[in-house]
């Protein structure tokens, strides 16, 4: 295993959702939805994955229909999006 | 890992870092000029001070509490709205970012001028028409930059 590979974060979808996470304090459903081209039910598998590994939280705003969930990356999740994201770039070398 | 699946996931990280700065609804009409009214408001609230100090903290308080709402409505609105401090914006997006905080210098600069020389009436007048101007500006840079930023990573 690569040194600060992360197999939780490497799969495409969840990749592209910790990107986004890292560049906004919250980001909603919504947006993150609209982004990845996921429908309701892979992004909800998505990121239930990632809150369990600890590297997102969750909070909902609202109740019934109105109901929002909005996504923020906890300090363990950014910790190992950077180390994820520098072994990626060790393994391309200098450019 | 192959190079090539190592590049892929690289470009995916750059779409998604780029999303927050790039994917957002279009600016109201109402945007700049509200802004500018927001903040000769706030400069036009000095005139009550110290002559009326509870009306002075009672106007300020109502001002900072706008504007907290207002980022609340565009948090909501745009659902992943970029901060300073968080996150590194896309290039085009930072050289617009510089800009942002040179002109704000320079209006403020301009303000606290006149401020001094010809008073606080005029001073919130001139703040009104350079922040509207000025936030016109940017809006209109920002939507090239983020677009020339997506048309890059397409």
């Amino acid at each position: 295993m690569i040194d600060g590979f992360d197999p939780v974060i490497h799969a495409p979808k969840r990749l592209a959702a910790m990107a986004v996470l890292a560049n906004a304090p919250t980001v909603s459903f919504r947006f993150l939805k609209d982004h990845l081209e996921l429908s309701e039910s892979d992004l909800s598998k998505q990121m239930s994955t990632l809150e369990t590994a600890g590297y997102v939280s969750s909070a909902k705003d609202g109740h019934g229909r109105g109901t929002s969930t909005t996504y923020r990356m906890t300090r363990a999740g950014q910790k190992a999006y950077e180390s994820h994201c520098a072994a990626l770039r060790a393994l391309i070398g200098p450019t | 890992m192959e190079s090539e699946e190592v590049k892929e996931q690289l470009q995916a990280i750059e779409r998604g870092a780029a999303a927050p700065y790039i994917n957002y609804p279009t600016t109201p009409l109402w945007y700049a000029p509200a802004i500018g009214a927001w903040a000769a408001a706030m400069v036009e609230t000095f005139a009550w001070y110290p002559e009326s100090v509870g009306k002075f903290a009672g106007s300020i308080a109502a001002l900072v509490a706008l504007e907290l709402l207002f980022i609340v409505w565009m948090k909501r609105r745009h659902g992943a709205l970029p901060m300073p401090g968080r996150g590194k914006p896309p290039a085009e997006i930072a050289r617009v970012w510089r800009g942002y905080w040179i002109g704000l210098t320079v209006v403020a600069v301009v303000v606290a001028v006149l401020w001094l020389t010809v008073g606080i009436p005029v001073a919130a007048i001139a703040t009104f028409v350079l922040v509207t101007a000025g936030m016109a500006l940017y809006e209109n840079r920002y939507a090239v930059a983020a677009a020339k930023t997506k048309a890059r990573l397409q």
